[in-house]
């Protein structure tokens, strides 16, 4: 389990990359992860494509963030999901609420 | 020591010229005519051979073209001894093969010079013979080693053929000996990964690097990781293999499985174009990193162009082959021709795009490594899931954990590996971890902490509740949560009960929870993914039973 952020070449782009499992565990670095956003920033991307589980509490972060980011970037993103975890975010109806890609 | 060979049929001839070599050292053998000659040449190694012309049985000349075309592999000198005078016989001498003349009677410091500078031919001819045997056995090996490991990179580059409504490129059939390399590989979430790359260097030294780097790439691909982990992954075995001065330009691209968005890391080619419909260059992706292989681990640049695309577009990738290119004008092909031909016309091909480069190049040495990939921005297939089947074995798993344990662990994902095991469990995994964290951290989080997660609804209340939960969970003494897991093959389902030692809470509070907030979906989530979740009266039990079918795996 572990969360990595990096920024785009042309730094519009905050990627948040979470391995592992996605889960309370992660409250603290995944609230830091987009915590003094650089103006540039126009889209951030949760990058799932190593995440292998998550839960509700995950649920409960990536809302926090939504809320959080919502009128300082355009786009929130949720990408490269595992098909088991695409299916939680749709039953938890966050094709709603975020781009997932 | 010289062998000399004398042929005469006159056994006084023979005897004088035997006399004469054993003096100077030689060693002698002698024979009577051609035939018996020709038989000593085959028994023993014989560097002269001085030659009667008018001979029984076999004569001079018939013996001398014979042996000239037996030993024709290192220079045997002929030297006729002869008392013919005319012309027609020292042309005929010279016709079948001979090398020099002597006339009888000859002068013994004559027919001593002339040995020695034949002997002197001959030892130059036979290194000249050792060293054609080394260089053959030399190329031989070379030969076999590109053959070695032209059949290893047609085995370790995977699927190159797999995507051809994707995918047109170009390498030339020794690009691997050029230093170019081609990898191709869908990760399990379906996106497509592509690498050009091009290795400084020619032949085998080149090659060498694209092995590791394939390997890395195959691996990291198959596991859905990011395109700037994989270029760090192949600097850094690139960088502790190669010699300093070798090192690998390289793109790297991922294209979405939608087909809409691309990753790139960019080291040190050419300029990537993404090009519309008509061929013109919509976007150019300039170099942005050092090649792989040459920073340091920590030094090493991990920066992505992230860009939206759209399914016309078309994603032109080159290594410097192309624009380096030169016509019979020593002009370079360049970037601007490159672009012309791009939009020449639409849905160019590789071949057709060569083709004009071929031509510009008409009459000047040919490049041959002209790499080229044209990648379509295309919506990818689904990759096939392989499923195992479900074993026929009835397993039951059952954990107590008291207050230490639940204290010290968390043990939601290490039940979930263990259960994993059990063969087919392990494409549910995900399933399987989302139902036992849900029902172990509601057990312990409102069972055996009384939390209320009521407190997330404040301003930065997921901070507090977490607090909360560290301070209750380091005061806890006495509890107990039992966690039970029961594998039915028949049903083909699993039934988790997770009981805890909680005061249970009541049934109104967990109707109370929907989707719609922002805390308590988790027992809304549960009763989505498992089929049935049931609470005992008390509120301290969940049953869970879950289906194990192969829709559970699906993304629809």
């Amino acid at each position: 389990m572990s969360l990595t952020r990096s920024t785009s070449a042309d730094g519009a782009i905050l990627t948040v990359q979470i391995k592992g499992k996605f889960d309370f565990n992660l409250v603290q670095s995944f609230r830091q992860a987009y915590a003094d956003l650089n103006d540039n920033i126009d889209k951030v991307v949760i990058d799932l494509r190593e995440t292998d589980y998550m839960d509700s509490s995950a649920l409960g972060m990536l809302l926090n963030m939504k809320k959080n980011l919502t009128g300082k970037v355009e786009t929130i993103q949720i990408s490269n999901c595992q098909p088991q975890l695409k299916k939680i975010l749709q039953i938890s109806r966050f094709d709603k609420k975020f781009d997932i890609d | 020591m010289l062998n000399i060979l004398v042929v005469d049929d006159l056994a006084l001839n023979r005897r004088l010229l035997t006399v004469m070599l054993e003096q100077q050292g030689y060693r002698v053998y002698t024979a009577e005519n051609g035939l018996v000659a020709l038989n000593l040449l085959e028994e023993h190694t014989i560097d002269i051979v001085l030659l009667d012309v008018i001979m029984p049985v076999m004569d001079g000349f018939e013996t001398a073209a014979i042996i000239k075309e037996r030993f024709s592999q290192v220079y045997l000198p002929i030297i006729f001894i002869t008392s013919l005078e005319d012309e027609a016989s020292f042309e005929r001498c010279l016709a079948v093969g001979g090398d020099d003349f002597l006339h009888k009677p000859f002068q013994e410091v004559i027919l001593n010079a002339k040995i020695k500078a034949h002997s002197r031919i001959r030892n130059l001819s036979q290194k000249a013979r050792e060293q054609n045997l080394q260089l053959e056995y030399h190329q031989n090996q070379v030969e076999r080693e590109h053959e070695i490991v032209e059949h290893i990179f047609n085995n370790a580059l995977e699927n190159q053929q797999s995507f051809p409504k994707h995918l047109d490129f170009h390498l030339s059939p020794a690009a691997m000996f050029n230093g170019d390399m081609f990898l191709v590989a869908q990760s399990p979430l379906g996106s497509l990964y592509c690498m050009l790359g091009d290795f400084t260097g020619h032949g085998l030294a080149a090659a060498v690097g694209a092995l590791p780097a394939s390997r890395v790439f195959y691996t990291m691909v198959s596991k859905g990781m990011s395109v700037s982990d994989i270029a760090a992954e192949i600097n850094s075995v690139l960088g502790k293999l190669l010699p300093g001065h070798m090192f690998c330009a390289a793109t790297i691209i991922e294209l979405s499985s939608t087909g809409k968005s691309i990753s790139a890391w960019l080291g040190g080619l050419p300029d990537t174009y993404i090009i519309n419909q008509s061929g013109e260059v919509i976007r150019t992706l300039e170099s942005q990193h050092m090649a792989l292989g040459i920073l340091e681990e920590d030094e090493f640049e991990r920066a992505l162009i992230h860009i939206e695309v759209e399914d016309t577009c078309r994603i032109v990738m080159a290594t410097d082959g192309i624009i380096e290119t030169t016509s019979p004008h020593d002009e370079y092909f360049g970037e601007h021709r490159f672009k012309k031909v791009l939009a020449s016309k639409p849905a160019i091909s590789t071949e057709q795009v060569l083709e004009r480069v071929n031509k510009f190049a008409r009459g000047s040495k040919q490049q041959d490594d002209l790499s080229l990939v044209l990648l379509n921005c295309l919506p990818m297939r689904e990759p096939e899931q392989k499923s195992e089947p479900l074993s026929a074995l009835p397993f039951n798993f059952s954990l107590s954990l008291n207050s230490k344990q639940i204290k010290s662990t968390d043990p939601v994902l290490e039940v979930v590996d263990v259960i994993s095991k059990v063969a087919g469990l392990n494409a549910h995994r995900a399933n399987i971890f989302l139902i036992l964290s849900e029902a172990y951290n509601n057990a312990l989080d409102h069972g055996v902490l009384g939390l209320d997660s009521e407190i997330k609804n404040q301003e930065d209340g997921f901070l507090i509740y977490y607090q909360q939960r560290e301070e209750a969970l380091a005061n806890l003494t006495d509890a107990l949560i039992i966690i039970d897991i029961r594998y039915c093959p028949e049903e083909l389902a699993l039934y988790f009960t997770v009981c805890d030692s909680g005061n249970g809470f009541s049934k109104e509070q967990a109707n109370q929870q929907s989707l719609a907030r922002e805390h308590g979906r988790g027992l809304c989530l549960l009763g989505e993914v498992a089929s049935k979740v049931t609470f005992n009266s008390a509120g301290n039990q969940v049953e869970i039973y879950y289906q194990l079918t192969a829709s559970s795996t699906s993304s629809h």
